[in-house]
C-alpha cells in the first residue's frame, strides 16, 4: 500500500514538473525539419526510381500501372501472395514487379534505391490504417 | 506410466480411424463432398470397379488401362489414350494422382467433380465404347459380389435402386485415396530438411520460383503444394493448327452443343474441336485454346506432356516454355496465348537445374 | 411504354443463342425501328511501347492482338470498330506503325480517336498523316456520330515549355506527373461542334467519342476535361446523347442531364480507381460499380475490349475481359441512367477484393 502511494506521488510530481518547465528530451523543431527533409529527399529518389525506364529492361516504369504509387497497398504487408507461395514483405513484391512486368534484375533488399522506393510508396499512402495480411 | 502409454495409444488409434486417409506431407486435406463421404467399403468397391475391364464394349478396357498405377496413373508413352480396338482420342491421359484436389475435371474442366468425370469414358466411342450406362448396371446388379458390396455401401434394398450415380460415387471415393506427397521436395520445403534435394534441384527450385515464372500457375503454398492453380491457360501448344479457321470452328461447335451433340464425343473424336479447349464448355472468347494447369507431382512418371501429349520429355517442356510457348524459338504464337507466357532467357544450366527440381516431385511408392 | 417493359418482349434473332461467345450480339426491341439498331466494337489504350530495333513490349502487343482477334470473331460483324486513342506509348512513328499493323488484321472498318500518347511527340502530325482528321462527324443508321480530339491543352504549355517534342511527350505520358496540364477540347473545336450540330434535329440520337472523359472526375490523373461544362452545354439540348471515352483504363459510367457517359477498358494495363490514391480528392460518379483491383499475377487481368449495341440511340456496353467475368452496362430507361445489369449497387460490388 505504501508503495502505491509513493508511486502515485512520484507520478504526480513528474507531471507537475512537465507543465512547469520545457519538456525533457523533446526533439527541437529544427531537428524535426531536418529529419523530414532527409526523408523527403529519399522519397524523391524513390519517385525517380518509380518513373525510371532503366529500372527494368523493357522501358516499362512502375508508375505506368501505379500512378502516385496507388494500388500498391503497402499497409497490407507482410502478406501471403498466392503466386509466390509465401508471406512476403513489400520489397519482395517490388522485386517481383521488377522481374516480371519490367523484365529486370531484382535489387538487394537493403539497396538504397529499394529503401527509397518503399519510402515513396508508403509516403503516398500515408495516414491509411495498417491492414497486415489483407487482400 | 502405463496409463500414459495407454492414453497415447488411444489417441493414435483415434486419429488413424478419423483420418484413415491422412494426407502425406505437403498436401492439404482432401476435399470430400458432403453427399459422398469416404468409407473403407466404398473405397474397396471403387477400386474394384476402376480395375474391371468388363465395363467396356470389348471387355478389355478399364479405367486402369489409361490410368495405370505403374505409370503414375497415366498411360505413357502414349501421346493420346488408346481405348477399345486401339482407337485413340485427342487428349493425353491426365493422371488420377491428386485429381481429388482439382476444382474441375478433364483438361477443359467440363465436369465439376470426380463423380461426374468418372461416368464419361464408359460411353465414349473411342474410350470404353458402350452405347449407354445400362450394361454396367446390368452387370453389377447380376454379379453377386458387386451387389453385396453396393448393398452394404449404399444401404440399397432393391437392385433397381442401384444407379450409375452409385457407381460413380464409389469410383470417385477410390480416386480420392490416390494422392501423393511426401516427395524429396516436401521434405526440403516443409520439414526444412536441406539435404532432401540435390544442390542442382535446389537451384532449380529457385528458377521455378523466379526467372522461370513456373510458380505463377503451378502454385506452391506456405503449408502445402498442389502445383496447380486449377485455372485454364492457352499456352500455344498446338493452337496454330486451327488458328486459320477459329471463327467457323467455334461457331459450328457452339451450334452443335446447342443442338445437343455430346461434348465428350465431339471433343475426343474431332481434333480441331479438341483444340478449342475450355471454350467448348463456357463459350467465352477468353477460354479459347485454354487448358487446365496439371499438377507437377510425379511429373517425371507421366511423360509425354501437354493436353495432346505432343512434348516428349521434361527437357523439351522446359525448352518450350523458355522459348515463350513454341517448340522452336521464334515460331509464331497465337493471338489468344495467355499473358505471362514469354521467352524466359534461361541458360542451359538453369534449364538442367529446373528439370532436376521437377524430378524431386516424385513420391515414394507405397 | 418504357424500354424496360418492352424488354419483356425481347426476342433474339436466329437459333444461335448459346453462351457468351459469338452470340447474335444485338438484342432487338420488338417495337423499335430495327433499321436504326447496330453494333460496333470498341478497342482502346493499347500503349504500344517501343524498346529498340524491332522489339516492343510483348505484354502490350499481346493485349491489342487479342482484342483484334476476338473482335474478328464477332457474329454478326460489327458495323465498325472505334479505336479510342493511346495506340502508342510515346507517340513515335515506330510505335504508331506497329500499332496500325496489328490493327490492320481487323476485318472491319475502323475509326480512330486521338489520345495524348499519340499526340504530344509531334502534335499529332504522323498520326494524322496515317488516320486523317483529328475531329469529324458522320451519320450512321439514324445516329449522328461525332469524334473529338479532347486531349489538347493550352498553347503556352504546348509550345513554350519544352525543349522538344520528346520531352513534352515524356511529361504528358506520366499520368501522375505534376508538370502535366489538364486536357481540353478548346475553343476552335467547340465552335466547330456547335456548328456541326446546328442543323441536327433535337430528337436525333447523338454519340460522341473522345479520349478524355468530357467530365471532371479526378484532376490528378487527367480523368478530366477542363472545358467539360462548355462541351456538355452544347450537347445538352439533344434528347439523347451518349459519350464514350478511353484514357481511364477502367469501367466508369455516369449520367449528367441528357448525357450518358461510358468509359472503355484498355488492352494494355488497368489504372487504379482514383479512390485508391488517399491524398487527393476525386469526383467519381456514384453510379459506377467499380471492377476489381487488378491481380498483378495475371498479366491481362482487368484489361480487355468491348462491343456496344445501340438500340433506339441508347447503348448497351459489353465488356470482354480476358481474365475476368464479362460485364454489361446498359441504359436503364426507368432509372434514367446506365446500370450494370448484374451489379446495380455500389454496396454490392462484383468482387470484394481490397
Ligand atoms: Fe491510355
Ligand atoms: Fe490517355
Amino acid at each position: 500500500m505504501r508503495n502505491i502511494i509513493q508511486t502515485l506521488f512520484l507520478v504526480a510530481a513528474l507531471s507537475l514538473g512537465n507543465t512547469l518547465t520545457a519538456q525533457a528530451d523533446e526533439f527541437t523543431k529544427e531537428d524535426l525539419d531536418i529529419w523530414q527533409k532527409e526523408f523527403m529527399a529519399v522519397v524523391a529518389v524513390g519517385r525517380t526510381a518509380f518513373t525510371d525506364p532503366n529500372l527494368g529492361t523493357n522501358g516499362v516504369v512502375c508508375a505506368q500501372c501505379h500512378p502516385n504509387g496507388a494500388n500498391t497497398h503497402p499497409e497490407t504487408y507482410p502478406k501471403f501472395q498466392k503466386q509466390i507461395g509465401r508471406v512476403i514483405t513489400l520489397p519482395e513484391m517490388i522485386n517481383w514487379c521488377i522481374r516480371n512486368p519490367l523484365e529486370g534484375k531484382p535489387m538487394a533488399l537493403d539497396d538504397p534505391k529499394m529503401v527509397a522506393m518503399q519510402a515513396y510508396i508508403t509516403h503516398e499512402r500515408r495516414n491509411v490504417k495498417l491492414a497486415p495480411g489483407k487482400h | 506410466m502405463m496409463k500414459k502409454i495407454f492414453s497415447i495409444t488411444a489417441i493414435v488409434l483415434f486419429f488413424s480411424i478419423q483420418t484413415a486417409f491422412a494426407e502425406p506431407l505437403g498436401l492439404p486435406p482432401v476435399p470430400i463432398p458432403a453427399d459422398n463421404p469416404q468409407s473403407k467399403a466404398k473405397i474397396a468397391l471403387g477400386e474394384k470397379l476402376f480395375n474391371d475391364p468388363r465395363f467396356s464394349s470389348t471387355g478389355d478396357v478399364s479405367c486402369a488401362t489409361c490410368h495405370d498405377a505403374a505409370k503414375g496413373f497415366a498411360d505413357g508413352p502414349l501421346k493420346t489414350s488408346e481405348g477399345i480396338k486401339g482407337l485413340t482420342g485427342t487428349r493425353n491421359a491426365p493422371t488420377v494422382l491428386n485429381a481429388a484436389y482439382m476444382k474441375s475435371q478433364f483438361w477443359d474442366g467440363r465436369e465439376p467433380d470426380l463423380e461426374g468425370q468418372s461416368k464419361g469414358p464408359f460411353i465414349n466411342p473411342v474410350e470404353m465404347g458402350l452405347e449407354n450406362h445400362e450394361p454396367i448396371l446390368t452387370l453389377v446388379r447380376a454379379d453377386r459380389t458387386y451387389w453385396k458390396m453396393f448393398r452394404k455401401v449404399f444401404g440399397l434394398k432393391k437392385k433397381e435402386a442401384l444407379t450409375m450415380d452409385h457407381v460413380a460415387k464409389a469410383i470417385a471415393s477410390f480416386e480420392r485415396t490416390i494422392i501423393s506427397g511426401d516427395s524429396p521436395f516436401d521434405h526440403y520445403y516443409f520439414t526444412n530438411d536441406k539435404a532432401a534435394m540435390t544442390p542442382a534441384a535446389v537451384r532449380g527450385f529457385n528458377v521455378f520460383l523466379e526467372q522461370g515464372r513456373c510458380v505463377s500457375c503451378h502454385t506452391v503454398s506456405q503449408t502445402h503444394a498442389l502445383f496447380t492453380d486449377s485455372r485454364f491457360h492457352n499456352l500455344n501448344v498446338n493452337f496454330n493448327s486451327i488458328s486459320g479457321g477459329v471463327k467457323a470452328l467455334a461457331r459450328r461447335q457452339q451450334q452443335d452443343k446447342a443442338d445437343g451433340v455430346d461434348l465428350d464425343v465431339s471433343i475426343l473424336t474431332d481434333k480441331a474441336v479438341a483444340e478449342l479447349g475450355r471454350f467448348v464448355v463456357t463459350g467465352q472468347w477468353r477460354d479459347i485454346g485454354a487448358f487446365k494447369t496439371p499438377t507437377l507431382r510425379n511429373v517425371d512418371l507421366t511423360a509425354p506432356y501437354m493436353h495432346d501429349g505432343s512434348i516428349k520429355t521434361l527437357e523439351d517442356v522446359v525448352d518450350f516454355y523458355n522459348n515463350g510457348g513454341v517448340v522452336k524459338a521464334g515460331d509464331p504464337v497465337n493471338s489468344f496465348q495467355s499473358g505471362g507466357i514469354r521467352p524466359l532467357g534461361l541458360s542451359d544450366t538453369q534449364k538442367a537445374d529446373l528439370v532436376a527440381f521437377l524430378k524431386m516431385l516424385t513420391s515414394p511408392l507405397n | 411504354m418504357s424500354i424496360i417493359n418492352r424488354r419483356t418482349l425481347l426476342k433474339t434473332g436466329g437459333t444461335f443463342v448459346a453462351g457468351a461467345c459469338l452470340p447474335l450480339t444485338n438484342i432487338r426491341l420488338a417495337f423499335a425501328d430495327q433499321s436504326q439498331d447496330f453494333t460496333f466494337a470498341y478497342i482502346s489504350d493499347s500503349h504500344i511501347q517501343h524498346i529498340k530495333g524491332t522489339k516492343f513490349v510483348r505484354n502490350w502487343d499481346q493485349g491489342l492482338k487479342r482484342a483484334v482477334a476476338e473482335a474478328n470473331l464477332m457474329s454478326p460483324k460489327p458495323d465498325f470498330v472505334m479505336y479510342g486513342g493511346d495506340l502508342a506509348q510515346l507517340g513515335t512513328r515506330e510505335e504508331l506503325d506497329h500499332g496500325f499493323e496489328i490493327m490492320s488484321a481487323l476485318k472491319h472498318k475502323t475509326h480512330y480517336v486521338m489520345g495524348e500518347h499519340d499526340y504530344y511527340a509531334d502534335l499529332g502530325e504522323y498520326w494524322s498523316s496515317q488516320v486523317g482528321k483529328q475531329y469529324y462527324s458522320f451519320d450512321h443508321k439514324g445516329v449522328h456520330i461525332i469524334v473529338l480530339n479532347s486531349i489538347l491543352t493550352d498553347d503556352h504549355w504546348t509550345h513554350e515549355r519544352w525543349a522538344n517534342g520528346t520531352e513534352r511527350m515524356g511529361v504528358m505520358a506520366g499520368l501522375d506527373d505534376p508538370r502535366g496540364s489538364p486536357f481540353m477540347v478548346g475553343a476552335a473545336q467547340r465552335k466547330w461542334l456547335a456548328n456541326d450540330l446546328k442543323d441536327i434535329s433535337k430528337d436525333t440520337p447523338i454519340i460522341v467519342f473522345s479520349h478524355s472523359p468530357l467530365q471532371k472526375l479526378f484532376k490528378n490523373w487527367n480523368f478530366w476535361t477542363d472545358d467539360a461544362e462548355l462541351v456538355q452545354a452544347i450537347l445538352q439540348p439533344f434528347d439523347s446523347v451518349t459519350v464514350f471515352y478511353g484514357h481511364v483504363h477502367q469501367i466508369q459510367y455516369n449520367q449528367i442531364g441528357n448525357i450518358t457517359f461510358h468509359s472503355v477498358m484498355a488492352t494494355a494495363w488497368p489504372w487504379p480507381y482514383p479512390e485508391s490514391y488517399a491524398q487527393a480528392e476525386n469526383h467519381m460518379p456514384h453510379l459506377t460499380v467499380p471492377i476489381n483491383r487488378a491481380d498483378p499475377f495475371f498479366e491481362r487481368d482487368a484489361t480487355g475490349w468491348q462491343y456496344v449495341d445501340i438500340n433506339s440511340g441508347k447503348a448497351t456496353v459489353k465488356f470482354s475481359l480476358t481474365e475476368n467475368e464479362p460485364r454489361t452496362v446498359s441504359y436503364d430507361a426507368k432509372r434514367g441512367h446506365p446500370v450494370d445489369t448484374k451489379y446495380v449497387s455500389r454496396s454490392k460490388p462484383p468482387q470484394n477484393h481490397y
